[in-house]
């Protein structure tokens, strides 16, 4: 992945900067800090791969991409985690993400004002646009212009959008007779081979479908192939395998170190800033095990998953459902429904599936076994499915803890409780009937719903004040002045569109800020 | 429309073509060629019934030799290895495993006086059943909850047998032929290298 040689930094000096985690929050920035002279080094819990020769087109060969030390799901909704929520590595969960890449609507950042429920982001989409227009540019995103739904944009998707696959089609027809706008989504996978300075080439998507298990190609802006190579470039030393155990500090109580494991041996390493960036389980753990940034009593709580349902369709159509990146039609028609009965909204995305995943969901959505089970499996190339990304309200009683069962490295078990609320039951409601009324008008039969949630958000929240937020706008703790948030953690409330392209932006940081 | 069905022995053909790219060859072959190994984790009487309501939940008759599923879900309980997450109503993996195998052969002597792998496959089926919907009776139910394990048991059963690649020839999948990328990705389009369905 590195072709440079990678800057060392040695562990008894303090380094300007340490990053933790090198996913969504922590990469971007990773090249930011290290472009603007500072020395920075991230630590990482993941191996680092080299996806042409590591990857596998093959699910059960992934796995090795997902966080898989346990985690306790509990509410009346327990969360799937694993292949649903976290990955592992140097790119972390971006090395699995399915590469959807909407911008937020300002009125997103505001369900307070607007409908008097959740909190408003303490910050606005004008402060986050100019991020969005760098991001696009320098990862390649593919994607139609204009954009139909949002403000005007100042800067045009750099690639024209992937192609349409069979799923997308059939929601496609069917919308066009409903009176539902599609349009080929934003994906941050490339339509043709691109250049950025400090990457070099990146090859086109080759339609494999795959991304959600990692992609072997690098036509997948995920991290690894992106951000983290310019870091490296910029002085960034990336150590991978190496698990954060505990965040110290100095007798004026700011962050002194942090200690990990490397290799099964115990080490620290000194930094004058920490930008904590393991996502919203881990970060929060990490606080909690160490005792520190909680004096609003907000660490881990507000925990928030995106209302994901899925609805699968059986057709006459050929489909073959691997092929084709699997997001390839969106609709944000449904971002503030007319006849909502809900805060909020959500979009509508055609998918893929891989064939594990679908079975896997069969058995578990359906009770679906014995011969019913392989005679449904034997119409998965004649399956598509829409998925809903639909915003998701902090409630008290959805949080996570540390339980007192130990992990594989002695570590507490987090405890998550998860359990939709009543906006969330309604929105889920609205979005099964549009969702059936498309694949009824595409044709489907044996049509099925997954109920599902997806993305771990929340539990560090951001805010205006230290009494009941963990950070402010910048993501720096109000407690800590030199302990950063930049990840999923510091979201205040869900939102409506797929995460990452907001915690790239947020994981930018202004200039202001050296 | 009833389903398709692909003709067999595609697969292997497929795997040592130039259409695969080298790690997913690796991958793949390493599946299918595997041989069961002897259980490390559960003991005899514990395989036994695995390898019982495996069978049930994802029946083979048709094949002269069945999917590897109990050996793959022993394997991984050995190994200690998670999915990276459990309900918190259950106790960990390999426990609630043991636990509601026992609950499986509670039911099968309170019904039938019998272990579970000793019934035929319709009162196999009821036992099942029951578990899934979270009457069955014995005395491990009390306490564990049989909807929760039987989802996990069917899960892991499923996604072994549909990660084997016979098992994806079964259902026309080729997304493993992943060397030259997909043209073809239309509705009814299909490439030379993957399977043409049957015509019923
Ligand atoms: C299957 C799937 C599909 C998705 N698809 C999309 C999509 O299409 N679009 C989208 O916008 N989002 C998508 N997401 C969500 C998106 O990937 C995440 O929201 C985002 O990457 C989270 O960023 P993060 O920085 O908070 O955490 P992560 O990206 O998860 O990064 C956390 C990193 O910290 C490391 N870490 C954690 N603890 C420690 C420790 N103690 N020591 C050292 N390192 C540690 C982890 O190994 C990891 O690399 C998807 C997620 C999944 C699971
Ligand atoms: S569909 Fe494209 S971007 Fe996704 S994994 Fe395949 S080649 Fe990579």
């Amino acid at each position: 992945m590195f072709d440079t040689e990678m800057r060392e930094y040695s562990r008894d000096e303090s380094v300007d900067a340490l990053v933790i985690g090198t996913g969504s929050g922590g990469a971007p920035l990773l090249a930011r800090l290290a472009g603007a002279g500072l020395s920075v080094v991230a630590l990482e819990a993941g191996q680092k791969w080299n996806p042409a020769r590591d990857f596998a087109t093959d699910e059960k060969a992934q796995d090795k991409l997902f966080w898989t030390d346990e985690r306790l799901s509990a509410g009346n909704d327990p969360l799937h985690f694993g292949n649903n929520n976290s990955g592992i590595g140097v790119g972390g969960s971006t090395l699995h993400y399915t590469a959807y890449t909407p911008r937020v609507q300002p009125d997103d950042l505001r369900l307070f004002s607007d409908f008097g429920v959740a909190r408003d982001w303490p910050l606005s989409y004008a402060d986050l646009e100019p991020y969005y227009d760098e991001l696009e540019t320098f990862l390649g995103v593919s994607g139609p212009n204009p954009y139909p739904w949002g403000p005007p944009r100042a800067c045009p998707y750099p690639l024209a959008p992937l192609p349409l696959n069979g799923a997308a089609q059939l929601m496609e027809r069917a919308c066009q007779t409903l009176g539902i706008r599609t349009s080929p989504a934003a994906n941050a996978a490339l339509s043709a081979p691109y250049f950025r300075k400090g990457i070099g080439w990146r090859a086109a998507c080759t339609n494999r479908g795959f991304c959600q298990a990692g992609c072997s190609t690098g036509a997948k802006a995920s991290m690894d192939v992106t951000y983290l190579p310019l870091a490296v470039q910029l002085g960034a030393e990336i150590r991978p395998e190496c698990f954060v155990i505990n965040l110290e500090t100095d007798a004026a109580g700011q962050i002194s170190g942090v200690v990990y494991v490397e290799d099964g041996i115990e080490k620290r390493q000194k930094c004058r800033n920490l930008f904590l960036c393991g996502g919203a389980i881990e970060t929060p753990r990490m606080l909690m095990m160490s005792g520190l940034a909680n004096g609003s009593g907000q660490v881990g709580k507000n925990f928030m998953a995106h209302t994901g349902m899925q609805v699968w369709g059986r057709f006459d159509e050929e489909i073959r459902p691997y092929k084709g990146i699997p997001g390839s039609l969106i609709s944000e028609d449904t971002h503030r429904p007319k006849d909502a009965d809900f805060a909020g909204g959500y979009l509508l995305q055609s998918i893929g599936v891989m064939p594990v995943t679908y079975a896997s969901q069969v058995a578990r959505g359906r009770g679906l076994w014995g011969a019913e089970l392989r005679e449904h499996l034997r119409g998965y190339n004649h399956t598509a499915g829409i998925n809903i990304l639909g915003d998701c309200l902090p409630y008290e009683g959805n949080f996570l803890e540390l339980s007192d069962e130990k992990d594989a490295r002695g570590l507490p078990k987090p405890r998550i409780h998860f359990s939709n609320g009543e906006n969330e039951k309604k929105m889920n409601a609205h979005a099964e009937t549009i969702m059936r009324q498309v694949w009824e008008a595409a044709g489907a039969r044996d049509i099925w719903k997954f109920d599902r949630n997806a993305h771990i958000i929340g539990t560090a929240r951001m805010g205006n004040s230290g009494d009941d937020a963990v950070v402010d706008a910048d993501g720096k703790s109000f407690e800590i002045p030199n302990l950063n948030l930049p990840d999923t953690s510091r979201f205040p409330s869900a939102l409506s569109a797929n995460p990452g392209h907001t915690i790239w932006a947020l994981s930018l940081p202004p200039p202001h800020l050296f | 429309m009833p389903n398709p069905t692909y003709p067999p022995n595609t697969v292997r053909a497929l795997l040592h073509s130039d259409a695969v790219t080298p790690p997913t060859r690796a991958a793949l072959l390493e599946r299918l060629d595997a041989q069961p190994q002897a259980p490390q984790f559960f003991d005899a009487a514990e395989m036994a019934t695995l390898r019982a309501a495996c069978a049930r939940l994802i029946p083979q008759c048709e094949r002269e030799n069945p999917i590897e599923i109990a050996s793959s879900i022993d394997e991984r309980l050995a190994a200690g290895k998670g999915d990276g997450w459990r309900y918190d109503a259950l106790p960990p993996d390999g426990e609630a495993f043991r636990r509601g195998l026992r609950g499986l052969d509670q039911s099968a002597d309170g019904e039938h006086n019998a272990p579970f792998a000793a019934l035929n496959e319709t009162q196999q089926d009821a036992i099942l059943g029951s578990v899934q919907n979270g009457a069955a009776r014995g005395e491990v139910w009390q306490t564990l909850s049989g909807a929760r394990f039987f989802e996990e048991l069917l899960a892991d059963a499923t996604e072994n047998y549909y990660a084997h690649p016979l098992a994806q020839e079964e259902i026309g999948y080729a997304g493993f032929a992943d060397a030259p990328g997909w043209v073809e990705i239309e509705l009814n389009q299909r490439e030379a290298r993957e399977p043409e369905a049957n015509h019923v």
